[in-house]
């Protein structure tokens, strides 16, 4: 018997080197085309295609030398347009019921019970006045975006953008449905980084969420904007300065989109040059979208995930931001010990120390960087009468009113345009790193994507700031 | 403040610098730790592995070719050579060395292992061709027998490597290669290339550049001293006699060369027009491969050229009913007959 295996064995492995290795393949072939055979026997087909092809149609329409790029502009200018516009008003609204109603209410509701200060200081202003914050700049312009986004996916009109874009994106080593994370991204990163998943090569896809914090996000746009307007906008006579500050910003964001090809052409050639790396994309079908599913999904599936992990982020740092700016030790705050101590690193970067601050406090959440720019300046420079006390984060109505605060810190408008290419390029906020890393289940990737963003914004602002001081004197 | 022009320098030194140090391939860095690689096991390994080669291509390993081989000094070579052979891995007779059994059975483990890297570096990472064997020589010095073991049976226990190369058992039995190289194969015999030699590097790096696979059919047309002119994948090619020696190839029998690949690389098809699959290159191997199989691409499918995107790469085809737009280098690995019966 034993003797029998043993020379079973023997024979299978014989066997082994005559037939070689690609008898995997030879069966899976043969089990497809019997698949085919009976499914040949068994299936039915309609007679005729209909004369009139609406699916190829429009496939040849949208795909079109001619059109393609027309339409595929058209289409993202009025989702980016739908997204500002209609966002505006549900924001403010946001912030004022949020803010300027129940932040006040709640204050004097827990002085009535006699709360400690700091305590309240640290749960009303800290915690709350954060998220809040957080909530009305994020959600509306959320809210809207992606169910956008998520009918022109379920019309089955952008795997034909990554179709349009595929041969660009090929260059830079990417795949073209990064076109569509890229997009996605420019609402929120963390919504961006999770979009990749449509990408099904490995390298291609961590190129993708490694590059994703290029396109900036929905918390970065008001920050470039304010500081456009009220450092470049000025700059030139009042009639210009709306064009020329949505101009500067345009700029930034196109600069992001260029490094998001030149990092992925670095990465696909050094790091990670051994993921594996497969190409298909599928061009499914038109079909009317549903609306209603369509809107439960994109509402439930990607704003209020996203909103949720900004919201547990954004009220620690709340507290921690309170925190630092009202602890003191011999005097002074803990928040103005570590401006001091940034200082000088800031101003080699053409920024501040402030900035710097308020970049490491506002990692949780990119919305309240300018806030707490505002405070920690008015903190620093010990101005009083603006702002609603240290720790409590806050903005200004007018622009002239913000550059007079942000001039007696010492601005100048190196410091403005440092700041907007240092918003482009830092680490994304904590929210899109842990979806990172949920969605690598690496580290390493988490670190790189987390760290390599930093490091160029401290490259390029400091050639920027040593270019500018050289020839602006 | 600082001196800007002072600061703007100091950056673009520390810039510099640190291009140095971590530059791919090249930088400081990583000619460090390849230096730290190269332990006492690993040129050990090594040089038993090249006397190894020595003998079963029945050539004589001396301590001038040993040296050149693991690109050292002789005095370094001759020192390696004293401390495998009190290993008890050499022995000298005769004035030459020659393998003891536990040296040529360490010899066949590492042999085993650089094959065994080449074949995983081939089906399931993205590394190109010209990447594996410098991969491999690093790599089959670090797992255990076991963790081989475990990296065979995961890549279903292959019987040979990318290039062709038989790979040892776990118990050291391997098959001789058989075939005769090219240079010898008389002109009009139909053959198939069983095994491309990747060493050295620059005649490897040549026959790459002819994109000849092993697995692919090929026929001589005329040899002459200096060239040979054979066909393969419809395509004409031309080696030298001493390149064409490095590969291998046996010839196909009459009757039974089914495998032969006809038609044209899908990629040729203009819009509108269609083909019938006849097979895909031995070149898209691994994940790749398997996701055209997934498809549907299969001998016998029938596939339409559906639209052609803006930049003219990639192209959307019409296969089993779903349109799926594949890369231009893609297409090009997939041979279809074409169909001439298109009214449209």
């Amino acid at each position: 018997m034993k003797d029998n295996i043993k020379e079973l064995l023997q024979t299978a492995q014989d066997l082994r080197w005559e037939i070689g290795d690609g008898f995997h393949e030879q069966i899976m072939e043969s089990l497809y085309a019997d698949a085919t055979r009976i499914a040949d026997r068994a299936v039915t087909y309609p007679d005729q295609k209909p004369r009139f092809d609406l699916d190829r149609t429009i496939d040849n329409l949208v795909t079109s030398r001619m059109w393609g790029f027309p339409l595929m502009i058209l289409m993202l200018t009025l989702v980016f347009w739908l997204t500002i516009s209609g966002a505006n008003y549900p924001s403010s609204l946001l912030s004022s019921l949020l803010i300027d109603t129940v932040h006040p209410l709640l204050k004097s509701a827990v002085a009535s019970i006699g709360m400690p200060w700091w305590l309240s200081g640290v749960l009303i202003d800290g915690g709350y006045l954060a998220t809040a914050w957080v909530v009305s700049v994020m959600l509306p312009p959320m809210a809207i975006f992606f169910p956008l986004f998520t009918l022109l996916e379920d019309f089955g009109y952008l795997p034909r953008v990554a179709f349009n874009l595929d041969h660009i994106f090929r260059k830079a080593g990417a795949h073209g449905k990064q076109a569509l994370s890229m997009t996605m991204g420019f609402g929120c990163n963390a919504a961006g980084v999770i979009s990749t998943r449509v990408i099904d090569s490995p390298r291609e896809r961590l190129i993708a969420i490694i590059t994703n914090n290029f396109s900036l996000c929905n918390g970065r746009w008001p920050t470039q904007i304010l500081i456009a307007t009220i450092f470049i906008g000025t700059l030139v006579p009042a009639q210009l300065g709306g064009v020329v500050s949505a101009l500067a910003v345009v700029g930034v964001a196109l600069l992001g989109v260029l490094l998001t090809f030149l990092v992925s052409w670095a990465l696909s050639r050094t790091v990670l040059k051994g993921e594996v790396s497969t190409f298909n994309l599928e061009l499914p079908p038109y079909r009317p979208p549903r609306i209603l599913q369509t809107l439960y999904t994109s509402v439930i599936d990607r704003t209020l995930i996203v909103l949720w992990r900004a919201v547990v982020f954004a009220l620690p740092a709340g507290m921690v931001i309170w925190l630092t700016a009202n602890l003191t030790i011999n005097g002074t705050s803990i928040a103005e010990y570590l401006v001091n101590f940034l200082n000088p690193f800031g101003l080699l970067l053409g920024l501040n120390g402030v900035i710097l601050v308020a970049f490491l406090v506002a990692i949780p959440a990119n919305e309240i960087v300018i806030p707490t720019v505002l405070m920690l300046t008015v903190l620093v420079t010990r101005t009083t009468g603006i702002g609603a006390g240290s720790g409590v984060l806050f903005e200004l109505g007018s622009g002239t009113a913000t550059l007079d605060i942000l001039t007696r810190g010492g601005w100048t408008l190196l410091t403005g345009v440092n700041l907007m290419l240092f918003s482009l390029l830092h680490n994304p906020c904590s929210t899109t790193i842990y979806t990172i890393y949920k969605e690598t289940d690496s580290l390493k990737w988490t670190a790189v994507a987390t760290l390599l963003p930093v490091l160029m914004g401290i490259v390029v602002t400091f050639f920027t700031a040593q270019i500018w001081r050289l020839f602006a004197g | 403040m600082v001196n800007p022009l002072y600061a703007l320098l100091i950056g673009l030194a520390l810039l510099g610098f640190t291009g140095v140090l971590v530059w791919p391939d090249k930088g400081l860095l990583w000619k460090l730790q390849k230096r730290r690689e190269l332990t006492e096991k690993v040129l050990i390994e090594d040089a038993l592995k090249y006397i190894y080669k020595c003998e079963r291509n029945q050539q004589t390993a001396t301590l001038d070719s040993l040296a050149g081989a693991l690109s050292t000094s002789l005095a370094h070579a001759l020192e390696i050579l004293e401390l495998t052979q009190a290993r008890g891995l050499l022995e000298m007779k005769d004035n030459c060395f020659k393998l003891t059994e536990a040296g040529k059975r360490t010899a066949t483990q590492i042999v085993r292992a650089h094959r065994l890297w080449e074949r995983y570096l081939a089906d399931s990472t993205g590394f190109k061709e010209s990447d594996w064997h410098q991969q491999a020589e690093r790599l089959e010095h670090k797992l255990s027998e076991e963790e081989l073991d475990k990296l065979s049976a995961s890549l279903g226990n292959p019987s040979r490597d990318p290039h062709g190369d038989p790979i040892p058992t776990k118990r050291g039995e391997l098959i001789p290669n058989s075939g005769i190289p090219l240079s010898d194969l008389p002109p009009q015999t139909p053959a198939r290339i069983v095994h491309i030699e990747d060493e050295p590097e620059v005649i490897y790096a040549q026959i790459l550049a002819e994109e000849v696979y092993p697995q692919m059919t090929l026929e001589v047309e005329e040899v002459t001293a200096n060239r040979i002119r054979f066909w393969c994948e419809d395509q004409e090619h031309v080696l030298a006699p001493i390149v064409a020696a490095n590969i291998t190839v046996i010839p196909l029998v009459e009757e039974s060369h089914p495998e032969v690949m006809e038609g044209v690389p899908l990629d040729t098809l203009e819009p509108g027009q269609s083909g019938v699959v006849t097979g895909i290159s031995p070149r898209c191997r691994g994940v790749e491969r398997r996701r055209l199989l997934d498809l549907g691409v299969i001998p016998g499918t029938e596939i339409e050229v559906e639209l052609v995107s803006p930049g003219g790469d990639p192209t959307a085809y019409r296969i089993k009913g779903t349109v799926i737009a594949l890369r231009k280098f893609q297409a090009h690995l997939i041979q279809v007959e074409k169909l001439e019966n298109n009214l449209n």
